[in-house]
């Protein structure tokens, strides 16, 4: 690993002590301080000045050096890359600079073909066992693998490979947390999560389609600062940044407690900016930062821009009810034919029924005639 | 195996069932009494059936409940009659007028209606909660009721309440996550859908008929034999 630690890396270039200051405080921010580990009780015991939680996250990158980073990408569609060059608090070229040294990503890395695979091969030799892994997109172990390959292997051997040496996954967007839009029904290639398949290594999944970058750069900077991944949910997803619904958080929650819904998207209650829940929205059961962190550096958000959530970060979400469709509408109702066969079944038995019980009486009153 | 799968379990595949089980289990019901046979008119009509059934609905839902001291039924027991009264309201403002109810109506049926402010739905749903339990515990402590009461009525009564507590607690965000008590929400409400033709529950249908029946026996205005 580089000798250099973050901090004389950073000085190296000319980063004067107040811009490091300032860096320290964006990972801080970034990390999500409401939620910092255990050590905080310690560090608070020890250091008499409020701002503790800067000194840690200041303290560490003096002393820690640059995260090496292997980025795959299997069934994707690079969009949470995309999203993470939009990345504001630490900015990518922030993170990419100053904290992590990306040693294999598709889209970012000027080598292409062999050249990329052996620096790949390199790195994963070179770090064996402190690297963390990224995987964007979902493994599709269907049929030997046939349907994602690159460089003529599979998605399964790859993750494999690059698995067996990290420190620990983090699965960036839904289709490698969850499977994503590929397993969506019929799911034609198989496609499963990295968590499926990897069963030995600590996951973090950062759900969303795409991730929120900053949620990414949060767990990142986590990592590199505490040497351990942050607090997980059920679904392995980091507590500080799914513990809350987008309900929780919207903007537009007291017009869904006061009964004031849009109807269509161009209504006068689409103007007004009332509630999306009538139009789908599905924030009530999606667990994600949306709402509270917003996007491209806290603009706006989907809803706050007038979409109604899709529930991007749950599993299932492209098979879990229409996106323009109520969130208490059945996924699942019987066609009218099924109906009228069911309704055709009752009559039949309850005729059936009918006619036995007065066959049954005619035959009893004859008998006592 | 966590609660999004319970969830997508209850407001699928088992919503489907269930709701075909209580359109088959109703039509089989309903076909029954039917065929249990009609009394012939042995005495020409002086009045006419269908007016009569019609005043019988509207006295039913336009007069009697703004004059209940009217009615034996309730100087016999009032609370009993409003406490009745109160939870049918309730249930059919949180069932028919409530937003989430409404949008599963109209992925049946097809087209949806205006709905009231979550407060006042609210509101019904508590006061629906708390008459339950008030017709529980007079159901527990009234001699002639115990005497009467099997383990379908009381199967009833929780059937009904588990879908109606749980939705509570859901809107409220209380205790649980919400997908948890969605889920919960959406079992209770297929286990009731399977249980209604099989018990009294089914008088929701079956009131309107014997409604009608009743009216139009007393529209005939004809000397019964």
């Amino acid at each position: 690993m580089d000798e250099k630690s973050i901090f004389e890396e950073m000085k190296g270039k000319g980063l004067s002590r107040r811009d490091f200051l300032k860096f320290s405080g964006a990972v801080a921010g970034a990390i999500g301080l409401t939620q910092l580990p255990p050590l905080e009780g310690q560090v608070q015991a020890a250091s008499p000045r409020p701002n503790h939680n800067l000194s840690r996250v200041t303290r560490a990158l003096e002393t820690k050096s640059r995260l090496p980073v292997i980025w795959l990408e299997l069934q994707d569609c690079a969009g949470c890359s995309e999203a993470l060059t939009r990345s504001q608090s630490p900015t990518l070229g922030n993170l990419v600079l100053n904290l992590i040294t990306v040693e294999y990503h598709e889209t970012l890395s000027a080598a292409a073909g062999f050249q990329a695979e052996d620096a790949k091969l390199a790195a994963m030799k070179k770090y064996a066992g402190q690297y963390i892994l990224v995987v964007e997109g979902s493994v599709s172990p269907k049929d030997g693998g046939i349907y994602c390959t690159i460089g003529g292997r599979s998605s399964v051997d790859i993750l494999n490979e690059a698995a067996a040496g990290a420190a620990a996954i983090i699965a960036t967007g839904n289709c490698s947390a969850f499977g994503g839009l590929p397993k969506a029904d019929p799911n034609p290639t198989g496609a499963v999560s990295v968590m499926e398949l990897i069963k030995d290594k600590p996951i973090v999944n950062i759900a969303g389609c795409p991730a929120i970058p900053e949620v990414f750069t949060g767990v990142v900077a986590h990592f590199l600062v505490f040497g351990s991944l942050p607090e997980l949910d059920h679904l392995h997803r980091p507590k500080t940044f799914y513990g809350n619904t987008i309900h929780d958080r919207c903007l537009r929650r007291p017009f869904y407690e006061a009964g004031k819904f849009a109807l269509s998207f161009d209504d006068e209650g689409a103007k007004q900016g009332w509630c999306l829940y009538k139009l789908g929205c599905k924030g009530p059961t999606t667990y994600n930062a949306c709402a509270s962190m917003k996007w491209s550096g806290g603009l706006s958000f989907p809803v706050q821009s007038g979409h109604p959530c899709l529930g991007c970060s749950e599993p299932n979400f492209w098979d879990g009810g229409g996106f323009y469709q109520g969130q208490s509408a059945p996924l699942d109702k019987p066609t009218l034919t099924a109906a009228g066969i069911a309704a055709a079944a009752g009559v039949v038995a309850g005729v059936g029924v009918a006619v036995a019980n007065k066959a049954q009486k005619k035959s009893a009153e004859h008998e006592e005639k | 195996m966590n609660w999004t799968n319970v969830l997508e379990f209850a407001r699928g595949p088992f919503f489907k069932v269930a709701l075909l089980v209580f359109v088959g289990g109703m039509v089989y019901r309903l076909v029954r009494i039917i065929l249990l046979g009609w009394h012939k008119d042995l005495v020409p009509a002086k009045g006419s059936k269908v007016v009569g059934a019609f005043k019988s609905f509207l006295k039913g839902i336009l007069i009697w409940p703004f004059i209940p001291w009217v009615k034996n039924t309730f100087k016999r027991n009032p609370l009993i009659y409003i406490a009745g009264g109160l939870f049918h309201l309730g249930l059919f403002v949180v069932l028919v007028l409530g937003t989430a109810h409404m949008l599963v109506w109209k992925s049946l049926l097809g087209f949806g209606w205006a709905t009231l402010p979550l407060p006042i739905v609210d509101w019904m749903a508590a006061v629906t909660i708390v008459v339950m339990i008030m017709l529980f515990i007079n159901r527990l402590i009234n001699p002639v009721l115990k005497l009467i009461s099997g383990p379908a009525e009381w199967l009833n009564l929780l059937f009904v309440f588990l879908p109606m507590v749980t939705g509570y607690i859901m809107t409220h965000h209380l205790w649980f996550r919400y997908e948890v008590l969605y889920s919960l929400h959406m079992l209770a409400v297929d286990v009731l859908l399977i249980w209604i033709p099989l018990s009294r529950i089914s008088h929701f249908m079956f009131y309107f008929f014997s409604k009608a029946i009743h009216g139009a026996d007393f529209g005939k205005r004809a000397v019964e034999p």
